[in-house]
């Protein structure tokens, strides 16, 4: 969950608007009025003046409207609501927002002492050290930032100090060019969404479909939110899941059904599928539903893809449930991920559209619905205990295991489960060089597992003790004996073979 | 005793409600027991929220440091 500062209101009142004048049918003609609305004459000032700030938002709303930076804000608007999605990336760096922060990565602060030693001096290769005004001083041009004098100070006077985005991204992704704006390499990037939640001036951004999936509302088109394990409590503590459905059939959806139906069928399936692999003396398998962790091995650690399960998703395992009963009907993935929207990108027809949770709430404002003030029917978890704690760390790995224990109690798990991108490449490299022995891996990019994605609105712990308590509400005990997943199974669940070899590019 | 409504609408919601209601709650006990919280679910204010009422008195915009402000200064 992000942090609820200026970024983040600033971010979900653009949204907000976009979608009201959407919904009342004003955004081609009114979309400029948001730059004054969001950003008033009287203030607070982030930026040195209200124009740049103005030039800021333009960014931000064309990339809430998934447009190119090139196109004006009407001509990006139309687009929108023609239902035009930009192939640029799903993450991006705003190109006026970023502050080109001016870091010199190692700063001799005021605790140099000018000592005899001198060890700084001694230790630069470039000779870039030299005593100033009665305390060491690194010369810009010839420092290399190897780090060297930093380390060889006894008082440790010499920090070092990087970008907050730089620092975020666990994979090395974003680095800050010649101009020092920060550019992200896309062969690395997996869309985790780290640095957007790290950078202070807002800089980087998700692009939306709000305006999209709208019109698609507005069109009549029977459109299904299918909503992440992780939903429970993200709009508001005390919300009810049947506040929620009756909330998203008042803002226009056909329906709103659970994807942990499709973790089900992804939990027996991958049972399965470790006990043909664990035939195999050495077999190692890792799980494949967070597409973060799933791009992380096939970019970084491209020797150990073949150990990813061969399962699709539980977003497409639910996401196919839906088109088999109604071809013509829309998908709309909800959940706390920006990394889905990558995902969802190979697997055009089948999830349509995806949104996170904050897009979600930002787009039942826009509609006049009020969550709280929803009716609450009576609701039970179509999926089991087993699907529901899919959302919460180590909850994969648990239900892969209640299956197993019922379909090959012989079995033996040896299991290792990761959160975070950095500590889940290193243990993965670990098992690969056989220092660390497993034949089960969980991987998950954010820390909590999915609870903890940037896209959600509710506290990580507050959402794993909801969405426990949630889990052991359900009528259905085990993935094995819900009836629903076995419908699923039937539709295969097996990643296409391309998708195996294609590393994406956008 | 200090009556503090809190709206917990979506829009306030997004705009961080519960931070403010997680100020309320992490309160010493003296103090927190001196204090009705009510939840809201709208004040008819939103584009202004997160909205709270204390006493009967409106505050919008309202932020985590601005509410303990106002309840130090009321209840000491």
């Amino acid at each position: 969950m992000p942090e609820i500062n200026e970024i983040t209101k600033i971010r979900r009142k653009v949204l907000t608007e976009i979608s009201q004048m959407t919904f009342d049918g004003r955004l081609d003609t009114d979309v400029e009025n948001i730059l004054t609305s969001v950003v008033t004459d009287d203030g607070p000032r982030y930026r040195c003046c209200v124009h740049k700030e103005r030039a800021v938002l333009q960014d931000r709303i064309k990339s809430a409207l998934s447009q190119p930076m090139s196109s004006t804000m009407t001509e990006a608007a139309i687009a929108a609501l023609d239902g035009v999605i930009s192939a640029s990336p799903i993450i991006q760096v705003l190109p006026v927002a970023c502050d080109q922060c001016p870091l010199d990565r190692f700063i001799v602060t005021d605790a140099c002492r000018n000592c005899l030693a001198h060890s700084c001096i001694a230790s630069c290769p470039k000779k870039a050290i030299s005593v100033v005004a009665n305390r060491s001083f690194i010369d810009k041009t010839k420092c290399v930032e190897c780090g060297l004098c930093k380390r060889s100070c006894p008082y440790g006077a010499i920090i070092e100090i990087s970008r907050p985005c730089e620092r975020a991204c666990e994979l090395g992704a974003i680095a800050a060019d010649k101009a020092r704006k920060a550019v992200i390499d896309y062969d690395k990037c997996v869309h985790c969404g780290a640095c957007k939640m790290a950078c202070p001036f807002g800089a980087i951004s998700d692009r939306s479909m709000i305006v999209q999936v709208i019109q698609q509302i507005k069109a009549g088109r029977s459109v299904y939110a299918l909503l992440a394990p992780a939903f429970i409590g993200q709009f508001g503590v005390q919300v009810r899941p049947g506040q929620v459905l009756s909330s998203l059939r008042k803002v226009g959806f056909r329906d709103a059904l659970e994807v942990s139906v499709g973790a089900d069928a992804v939990a027996v399936e991958e049972a399965h599928e470790f006990i043909e692999r664990n035939q195999t003396p050495g077999a190692f398998m890792t799980t494949s539903c967070c597409p973060a962790f799933v791009g992380m091995v096939e970019k970084h650690l491209p020797t150990m893809k073949a150990n990813i399960s061969s399962l699709v998703s539980p977003m497409v395992a639910a996401a196919m449930d839906v088109k088999k009963n109604d071809p013509e009907g829309i998908v709309v993935f909800v959940g706390p991920c920006i990394a889905k929207k990558s995902e969802a990108e190979r697997y055009p027809g089948i999830v349509d559209y995806v949104l996170t949770f904050e897009e979600l709430a930002t787009m039942i404002v826009g509609a006049g619905v009020n969550v709280t003030e929803a009716d609450a029917g009576a609701f039970e978890s179509a999926g089991s205990k087993d699907g529901n704690i899919f959302a919460r760390a180590g909850g994969v790995l648990q239900a892969v295991e209640n299956v197993l224990s019922q379909l090959a109690p012989e079995i033996s798990v040896q299991a290792e489960r990761c959160e975070g991108l950095g500590n889940c490449k290193k243990i993965m490299q670990e098992i690969e060089a056989g220092k660390r022995a497993a034949n089960f891996f969980e991987g998950m990019a954010c820390t909590g597992g999915c609870v903890g994605g940037p896209g959600a609105l509710t506290d990580s712990r507050v959402t794993t003790r909801l969405v426990e308590n949630f889990a052991g509400s359900s009528p259905e005990k085990s993935a094995v004996t819900n009836p629903k997943s076995e419908e699923i199974i039937k539709l295969g669940l097996h990643r296409p073979h391309e998708s195996h070899n294609e590393s994406k590019q956008d | 005793m200090l009556t503090v409504e809190i709206c917990m609408g979506t829009s306030c919601h997004l705009m961080g409600a519960q931070e403010l209601m997680d100020v309320l709650e992490a309160l010493p006990d003296d103090q927190r027991q001196q204090i009705e919280i009510k939840g809201i679910t709208c004040f008819k204010k939103c584009g202004k929220g997160p909205n709270i009422r204390i006493n009967g008195e409106m505050l919008d915009n309202a932020t985590p440091d601005r509410l303990r402000e106002i309840l130090l200064t009321i209840l000491q």
